[in-house]
């Protein structure tokens, strides 16, 4: 019953920025719609690491947390010129 | 109308595959060598990562020769683009303090990172190549972070080649030992400590490697040459 | 399965609006949504190795080179 919760309000998080990058209207709208769903992708995979009860799942949600913010940062870069 | 033509082929081709899938039961296992894998590998091999055992012992030669496609994409690149520092001569505006600083603190803590993921290959998720991949971003962080890098050629090169070479003697010194190319000659040690499995944990330091230099080589290229 | 069916609805979108978008840049952050939700997939089917690939490839890697290619050449389409 928790777990319908939490995954709810992730689903929530997911959809209401994934339609952010949808229907930003200019670029930075949509790679920062695109940034946060990549924040509560990790948080969903460090739930479902609990979920399914297997602790070296969160590896996966470590990658993400340490390499998420380079592509924001190529496309920052980008739009100041600086590539 | 091109585009309407495009549409109806590839709904017919939607149409075909559907058909023909809709047959084949999904979630049932009917591989006799998935089930003899699953069953015989931990034994075999001694990675308790059933996936690094098929990847690194099984189809090792397949993982070199997947090496070896990289290898050659990485080759092509080098052979459009030039090595050169970004921008091309032209001025770069600044990155900003945090980006800097960010990029300068966070290198070394990346690099150990992909280092753990292909050390660690045999026990938990991942491997060399995702170990790889790892350490060409940490890379290409310095090159978005800090204007004006430019990442030394000749140690990569040599990096790259000593792997490779690496790769091929393993697999040689196998084949003189055991009787067939790649063979996991060293003894397997016990199950989920880190110095086991034999040649899996080398292989995949090698692989690691070699495929962080030839990803990071792809972006020193990409970053570097061509025309604006 | 309504998460899955939201999941699946959101790939399907980022990939056609990849293809179609004129502005290259729209359509690079397209692919790596793209990417980021085909990673989720592969961790929820339990196959964490290829998530892992996914994920250090698609994260920053194919980014970034896409939007160095688009610097070399040009943002819009046509």
């Amino acid at each position: 019953m928790i777990w319908l919760v939490f995954f709810s309000f992730i689903a929530a998080g997911i959809a209401l920025s994934l339609a952010r990058a949808g229907l930003g209207p200019t670029t930075p709208d949509r790679v920062v719609g695109v940034d946060g769903t990549v924040t509560i992708t990790i948080a969903l995979m460090v739930l479902l690491a609990s979920f399914f009860d297997r602790q070296i799942y969160l590896d996966v949600a470590l990658v993400y947390a340490v390499l998420g913010f380079i592509g924001v940062l190529a496309v920052a870069r980008y739009l100041e010129r600086g590539v | 109308m091109r585009a309407f033509i495009g549409f109806v082929a590839l709904s017919l081709i939607a149409v075909g595959l559907a058909l023909a899938l809709y047959h084949i039961p999904f979630g049932q296992d009917r591989m006799d060598v998935a089930r003899d894998y699953l069953a015989r590998s931990v034994r075999d091999t001694g990675a308790p990562n059933v996936v690094t055992g098929i990847v690194v012992n099984y189809r090792a030669l397949d993982t070199l020769g997947e090496v070896t496609v990289l290898f050659s994409a990485s080759l092509g690149v080098g052979m459009l683009m030039t090595w050169r520092s970004p921008g091309g001569g032209r001025p770069l505006p600044g990155a900003s303090l945090i980006v800097r600083r960010g990029a300068g603190f966070l290198f070394p803590f990346i690099l150990l990172f992909g280092g753990y993921i292909f050390v660690h290959g045999h026990l938990t998720p991942g491997g060399g190549f995702q170990g790889g991949a790892v350490i060409a971003s940490a890379f290409l962080l310095l090159y978005l972070g800090i204007p004006g890098y430019l990442l030394a050629r000749r140690p990569l090169a040599a990096i790259e080649s000593l792997t490779g070479i690496t790769f091929v003697a393993i697999g040689i010194i196998g084949l003189a030992v055991g009787g067939y190319f790649l063979n996991n000659f060293l003894p397997k040690g016990s199950v989920f400590s880190l110095f086991s499995a034999g040649v899996i944990p080398i292989l995949y330091m090698v692989i690691g490697l070699k495929v962080g230099a030839e990803l990071a080589g792809v972006v020193a290229n990409m970053i570097g040459g061509g025309e604006e | 399965m309504i998460y899955i069916a939201l999941l699946v609805v959101g790939m399907l979108g980022a990939g056609i609006a990849a293809c179609l978008l004129r502005d290259l840049l729209a359509a690079v952050v397209a692919a790596a949504a793209v990417s980021l939700i085909l990673s989720g997939f592969f961790y929820l089917l339990q196959a964490p190795d290829v998530a892992m690939a996914e994920a250090a490839i698609g994260a920053g890697l194919t980014t970034a080179i896409f939007v160095i290619a688009i610097r070399k050449t040009g943002r819009h389409e046509e």
